[in-house]
């Protein structure tokens, strides 16, 4: 007889719980609770940061102005917007029963969610990086971990998405890089209306299939009565909501770009260098569009920013030798840029 | 003391001067007696992913063989990083929690890891591997492996 998959409904939560819920289950599987698929939905707004990422990538004014909760969790990715047109969901397995090989395990609980896709009509594929997309557009965000002795992949249905706020609750010092990642934001992130109802059906019998077991409905155990209300606390402590340590960046190091991705291979960035300011959406390596400051461009900027359009990252110091002085400080703010750090 | 440079195994630069643990991928290389430095080899990043973060336990943190002793963090998967040793925590190497990609870059050189302090060195290291025969072939077995799972490329 095949073993069990727990499904586990845990409908409209709060934004703490929506994230602690799912993160005991980690301890539960750990401590020998079955497989596990979670939903959850949260009740409200809120803005979740990726376990290494620095906090102030968040711009907390804003979240706390408005009410928006900040929160860490145990996975990985980055800053991102959660509300209630989005149901998340969970695969929750013991490590050992996964690929000790980070990208083939995380490929492997993906691919049922790609499945879920395709019956409720939304013919998505897992690209090269492991996004899960329509066309040229990602259309379910991803993180995994291990918590204890458990792997978790968590993705999201997007029925809607509120592109101004996700880009809006970002520290971004530029407005012209506020723009321009708005607008990659629309181009690259995009919604699936569908059923949730039909894709919660439809990811259980996928998962229940690829992992060969037999999908039941269950509730949380005593372990993870208990992880969750210790979650419940250290996910709101300030310390815990820092982050690991991470070491001051060195005064000498030059310029340091702010940077934002998008989905895997689409970001942006901003840096500064003497002066020149530099905003810029890049796609595969590519200058999709630029916007360029710096005293002395004299009206130049215009001619310098469309000059970028379709020039390789690596190549930009070679287009900007032709505007002088000017030229020169903007391709040390560009060099800043780093897909490395993404 | 200068460590000794890599040499290519199946494709791969490999330290011959340090111990290995067969199943992380972790090399533990004395720096002084009763100190030692920790990283990954070349086959255990390649295998990681494109690394984008590390991130470590605090200097003075105990160390327990088998345990955690940070995080890497690749293609938005969170993993334990396990330590080889038993010991307590002297210095995190800041330079690759600034840049992740450094430990792929130098994984035997810039890019160690943790340094370790041992409360008896002796007692802390069997069980990893320190002939070079032997961590040769280990490595060139392991290479093998992977290429034939696809994990790593021909």
């Amino acid at each position: 007889m095949a073993e069990p998959l727990r499904v586990i409904d845990f409908g409209c939560c709060p934004p703490l719980r929506s994230q602690t819920l799912w993160h005991a289950i980690g301890y539960g599987v750990s401590a020998g609770a079955p497989a596990t698929l979670s939903f959850v939905r949260p009740a409200a707004p809120y803005v979740c940061v990726g376990y290494h990422r620095r906090i102030d990538e968040v711009d907390r004014d804003y979240c706390r102005a408005n009410g928006l909760p900040v929160l860490r969790r145990m996975v990985g990715g980055g800053p991102v917007y959660l509300d209630a047109d989005q149901l998340l969901f969970q695969i929750c397995l013991p490590a050992g029963a996964v690929s000790p090989v980070r990208w083939q395990a995380l490929r492997r609980l993906l691919e049922p969610a790609v499945a879920a896709f395709h019956a409720v009509g939304a013919p998505a594929v897992l690209d090269a990086d492991s996004e899960i997309c329509l066309g040229e557009a990602k259309v379910c965000g991803h993180g995994a971990g291990q918590i204890g002795g458990a792997v978790v992949v968590c993705g999201n249905l997007i029925e809607h998405f509120d592109h101004e706020q996700a880009t809006r609750v970002l520290a971004l010092a530029d407005p012209a890089q506020r723009d321009l990642t708005l607008a990659l934001m629309r181009r690259f992130v995009a919604a699936t209306p569908v059923d949730p109802v039909a894709f919660q059906a439809a990811a259980v019998a996928a998962y229940a299939a690829a992992l060969g077991r037999t999908a039941r409905p269950g509730e949380l155990g005593d372990v993870e009565h208990v992880a969750l209300a210790a979650l419940d606390e250290r996910f709101v402590r300030d310390s815990w909501l820092a982050g690991p340590y991470r070491p001051v960046p060195r005064s000498d190091a030059g310029p340091v770009a702010r940077q934002v991705k998008v989905r895997a291979g689409v970001w942006t960035f901003g840096a500064t260098h003497e002066g020149a300011q530099v905003a810029a959406a890049v796609a595969q390596g590519t200058v999709l569009e630029a916007r360029l400051r710096d005293p002395g461009l004299d009206g130049l900027a215009g001619q310098a920013e469309r000059a970028l359009v379709g020039i390789p990252l690596r190549s930009v110091g070679e287009v900007l030798a032709g505007f002088g002085d000017p030229g020169r400080r903007l391709a040390a703010a560009f060099a800043a840029a780093d897909p490395g750090r993404l | 003391m200068e460590p000794a440079a890599p040499v290519l195994v199946a494709g791969f630069p490999l330290a011959l001067d340090r111990r290995y643990h067969a199943e992380t991928h972790m090399w533990v290389l004395a720096t002084e007696p009763g100190r030692v430095r920790i990283g990954m080899d070349a086959v255990g990043i390649e295998t990681s992913g494109t690394l984008a973060q590390l991130s470590f336990v605090p200097v003075g943190s105990e160390l327990a063989a088998g345990q955690p002793f940070g995080q890497l963090e690749a293609a938005k998967f969170v993993g334990p990083l396990v330590s080889p040793v038993s010991g307590v925590v002297a210095e995190v190497n800041d330079e690759v929690v600034a840049d992740a990609g450094l430990a792929a870059r130098d994984p035997y050189g810039a890019g160690w890891l943790i340094e370790a302090s041992l409360g008896d060195a002796a007692a802390e290291l069997p069980g990893l591997l320190a002939d070079p025969a032997e961590i040769t072939a280990w490595f060139a077995a392991k290479v093998a492996h992977y290429r034939l799972e696809g994990v790593i490329a021909q």
